[in-house]
C-alpha cells in the first residue's frame, strides 16, 4: 500500500510539475521521504544503463536513447537532466506501473558523478559507462581524483563497466575486473606526443605516481599512455574510433562504420563512440547504429545557430569551471577557415550556486585563438576584467580584443557590417543572456 | 634575479601556474631582469639562489608523493625562511611544513617539521568556499577560493583573519600561516593574479628595496578584484 501511494503521489507531482514547467527532482525527493527504500522495492528492467563522468554525459545519454528508441526499444531516461538520486527516483516512478514495475525495456540513467554512490546503492546498473574525468567545477568537486574516489564507491562487482580506455584515471576502474568493455580512439592524424594544453594531468601515473609516457595524445591527458615504472597502460579497445577527418566531418568506428558528424569536434566523437558501444552491447545492429548516429543533431540546445543582422553565427555551450570543454569549443572556432569573430561571456559562473571563482580561466588554452582564422575577440559579462587579464597573458595582439562588461554592448558591437562568422562561447548559466538579445 | 616554481607539474591545481607568471611579469615591468625555473620531483634546487619560491596545491595523493621529495629541503628551507627568503605556498602545499598529516584512512605522514602544527584529512566532504581574508600586512582584503578536505591544528601565527570562508580548522576565524616571509594559505588558484595588492606587497619583499615596483599596468587586475570583492561582500556570511 505504501508503495502504491508513493508511486501515485510521485506520478501526480511529476504530472503537475510538467504542466507548470518545474524541475523533475521534487517528486522523487518527496517519494524518498515517504518511502526511503522505494528504489529497492520497484522491479527494474533487464537493462539498466548508467552514464557518468565529467563531460559528455547528457549528450551520450541522448544519443543512446535516440538509437535505442529508433530501433524499437522503449527507454526510460532522464531527459530532463535531473541526475541525482531524487531525479532518478522521479524517472523510475514516473515510468513504472502502480505496482512498481518499470514499464520500459531499458532504464537509462545519467548520473551525477559525485552522487552516483547514493543512487546506485539502491539500483545496480547492468552496464555503467564512465566517459572521462577532467578538472570540472572545482568549487564543488575538489579535483578529479576526489571524484574518482566518489565514483568508485558507486561501482558494484556484477556491473559491466564500459570505460574510456584513453583516460588513465577512468581506466583504473577496470583494474582487476573481467567484466569491462573498452572504448577509445586509435592513433589519429591530429594527435600529438606532447601535451598541448595549459596544464598536464597526465604527467604522473594515477596508479603508482611515477612518470607516464604517451605514444600519442588525442587531447589533454586523453591518449595512449604507459607508465614506465609500474607498467600500467592503455587497455586494448573493443570499440574504437579508427579514423577521423574533422574537415570533412567524418569519423569511422571499428574500421567500417562511417559516421558523418553534425558537430565537428573530437569531443563529440567520443560521445558518439560511447553511444555506439552501448547500443551495440544492447544488441542493436552496428550498421543500424552508425546510420542513426550519422548527422545526429543534439536536441539538448547546447549548439544554437543564430543570426545577428546579416551575420551568421553559432553559440557553443561550454561549461564554466571546465577548461577542457572550453578548449574543445575554442579549437572548433579556431578552425573556421572563412574567418570568424569569437565572443566569450562570463557573467554568472554557475546557474546552480554562487561563486566568484575564475581560476579555471587560467587552465583554458586561449592561445589557440592566436591564428589568422580568428579576427576579433569579444570579452563580456561581469567577469570581463578577469577575461581581459587572462588574455593579456596570451600572445594574442591587443588590438584584436574588445571588452564590454555589458553583454548588450558586446552584442551591438557584433551587429555590424563585418562579414566574419561569429562563435559565441559561454555556459548554460549565461547563454540566455545572449540568446534573448537576438 | 631568479624565481622558482617548485613542483610545477604536480602541485598545480586550477591555474596556479599563473602565480609565478604574475611575479615574473611584475618584476619585468619593474625593470628587474628575472629568470623563472620550474622544477619538480627528483630535481635538486639550491633554494638560496632564489628571490621567490612558489608551491601550489595538489590532490591529497600527490601531496604525499611530493612530501617524500620535499623532505630533502628541510634544512635549506629552514635557513631560507630564517634569512627572510620570500615563499608562497597555496592550498595543501603548506600542510607539508608541519609535524604530521593524518590521512582519511588514519595513516600518518611525517611533515618536514619546520613548525609543529598537525593536519587531519577526511574523505567524506569537500569543504569549499569563496573567501575574503584580512591580513594585517595588507590594507585591502584578500579574495579567492578555498577547496580542501583537511583541518589544521596548532598554528600560532596565521596569515589572515577570515571575514568569509573557512579557517584552518572548523569554527576557526584564522587562516593560513605566516613565518617571516613565508606565506601559506589554503586559497587555491592564481591568487597573485586575483589579488593585485597582495602581488605588489610580495613583489616589494622580493626586490627588497632594490627596485621600485610598477603597478600601473594592473588596471584590469584591480577592476576584476573590485568586482569579485563586491560580489563576495554581497553574500558575506560569518564564519
Amino acid at each position: 500500500m505504501k508503495l502504491f501511494l508513493t508511486i501515485l503521489i510521485c506520478k501526480l507531482l511529476h504530472f503537475v510539475g510538467k504542466l507548470i514547467g518545474k524541475g523533475s527532482s521534487l517528486p522523487g525527493k518527496i517519494a524518498l521521504r515517504l518511502c526511503p527504500d522505494i528504489l529497492d522495492r520497484v522491479r527494474l528492467p533487464e537493462y539498466i544503463i548508467a552514464v557518468t563522468g565529467s563531460n559528455g554525459k547528457t549528450s551520450t545519454v541522448e544519443m543512446i536513447a535516440h538509437v535505442l528508441t529508433g530501433n524499437g526499444k522503449s527507454v526510460a531516461w532522464n531527459k530532463e537532466g535531473s541526475n541525482q538520486i531524487e531525479g532518478v527516483t522521479t524517472l523510475v516512478l514516473a515510468n513504472s506501473t502502480m505496482t512498481g514495475k518499470v514499464k520500459s525495456d531499458i532504464l537509462l540513467i545519467e548520473s551525477d558523478e559525485r552522487f552516483a554512490r547514493y543512487t546506485f546503492k539502491h539500483i545496480t546498473p547492468t552496464h555503467y559507462v564512465i566517459t572521462n574525468l577532467y578538472r570540472d567545477q572545482l568549487t564543488r568537486n575538489g579535483h578529479p581524483e576526489w571524484v574518482a574516489d566518489a565514483i568508485s564507491e558507486s561501482i558494484k562487482d556484477d556491473t559491466t563497466l564500459i570505460l574510456n580506455a584513453d583516460d588513465p584515471l577512468v581506466s583504473l576502474f577496470g583494474e582487476g575486473r573481467d567484466n569491462v568493455i573498452w572504448f577509445g580512439a586509435d592513433k589519429l592524424d591530429s594527435d600529438t606526443v606532447e601535451c598541448t594544453g595549459k596544464y598536464d594531468d597526465g604527467v604522473y601515473c594515477p596508479k603508482c605516481k611515477k612518470f607516464m609516457r604517451y605514444s600519442s595524445r588525442h587531447y589533454a591527458h586523453i591518449g595512449h599512455f604507459k607508465c614506465i615504472s609500474c607498467g600500467y597502460e592503455r587497455h586494448d579497445t573493443d570499440y574504437a574510433v579508427t579514423s577521423v577527418d574533422l574537415e570533412k566531418g567524418l569519423s569511422v568506428i571499428n574500421g567500417k562504420y562511417n559516421i558523418s558528424l553534425a558537430l565537428k569536434s573530437l569531443y563529440n566523437i567520443y560521445n558518439i563512440l560511447a553511444a555506439f558501444t552501448v547500443s551495440s552491447v544492447v544488441g542493436i545492429d552496428d550498421e543500424e547504429i552508425a546510420e542513426n548516429l550519422s548527422d545526429y543533431v543534439m536536441k539538448n540546445g547546447r549548439v544554437v545557430n543564430f543570426t545577428i543582422g546579416k551575420r551568421h553565427g553559432t553559440l557553443l555551450t561550454a561549461k564554466h569551471e571546465n577548461s577542457i570543454s572550453y578548449d574543445q569549443s575554442i579549437k572548433l572556432a579556431a578552425s573556421e577557415k572563412g574567418g570568424c569573430d569569437v565572443m566569450f561571456i562570463v557573467d554568472a559562473v554557475s546557474r546552480k550556486y554562487f561563486t566568484s571563482d575564475v581560476s579555471w580561466l587560467w587552465d583554458i588554452n586561449f592561445d589557440m585563438l592566436n591564428c589568422e582564422n580568428v579576427h576579433k575577440i569579444v570579452l563580456s559579462g561581469k567577469y570581463c576584467n578577469d577575461l581581459a587579464v587572462r588574455f593579456s597573458y596570451t600572445d594574442i595582439p591587443e588590438e584584436k580584443i574588445k571588452i564590454f562588461d555589458d553583454i548588450k554592448k558586446a552584442y551591438d558591437f557584433l551587429n555590424s557590417d563585418r562579414e566574419e562568422y561569429i562563435y559565441t562561447i559561454t555556459c548554460f548559466s549565461d547563454k540566455n543572456k545572449f540568446l534573448t538579445l537576438l | 634575479m631568479k624565481i622558482l616554481h617548485l613542483y610545477y607539474d604536480i602541485m598545480n591545481l586550477y591555474g596556479e601556474y599563473a602565480n609565478i607568471s604574475a611575479m615574473d611579469r611584475i618584476l619585468q615591468k619593474s625593470g628587474v631582469e628575472c629568470q623563472t625555473d620550474r622544477i619538480s620531483i627528483g630535481d635538486n634546487a639550491e633554494l638560496s639562489d632564489y628571490a621567490f619560491i612558489y608551491v601550489g596545491s595538489g590532490t591529497e595523493k600527490n601531496q604525499k608523493v611530493v612530501l617524500e621529495d620535499f623532505r630533502k629541503y628541510t634544512v635549506t628551507l629552514k635557513s631560507y625562511i630564517d634569512n627572510g627568503g620570500v615563499i608562497l605556498m597555496t592550498g595543501n602545499s603548506f600542510e607539508m611544513l608541519g609535524e604530521k598529516i593524518t590521512d582519511a584512512s588514519g595513516a600518518e605522514f611525517d611533515g618536514i617539521g619546520i613548525t609543529d602544527f598537525t593536519v587531519r584529512e577526511q574523505n567524506k566532504i569537500r569543504t569549499t568556499s569563496d573567501a575574503i581574508l584580512k591580513a594585517d600586512f595588507l590594507d585591502r582584503e584578500l579574495v579567492g577560493f578555498i577547496n580542501k578536505c583537511s583541518e589544521i591544528f596548532g598554528i600560532d601565527t596565521p596569515m589572515s583573519e577570515v571575514l568569509m570562508g573557512l579557517g584552518n580548522k572548523k569554527d576557526d576565524d584564522r587562516e593560513g600561516i605566516r613565518i617571516n616571509n613565508l606565506f601559506g594559505t589554503h586559497l587555491t588558484g592564481p591568487i597573485l593574479i586575483k589579488n593585485p595588492y597582495f602581488l605588489e606587497y610580495i613583489a616589494n619583499l622580493v626586490v627588497s628595496g632594490k627596485a621600485d615596483i610598477n603597478t600601473k599596468y594592473l588596471g584590469f587586475e584591480k577592476s576584476g578584484y573590485e568586482v569579485t570583492l563586491s560580489e563576495l561582500n554581497k553574500r558575506k556570511t560569518t564564519v
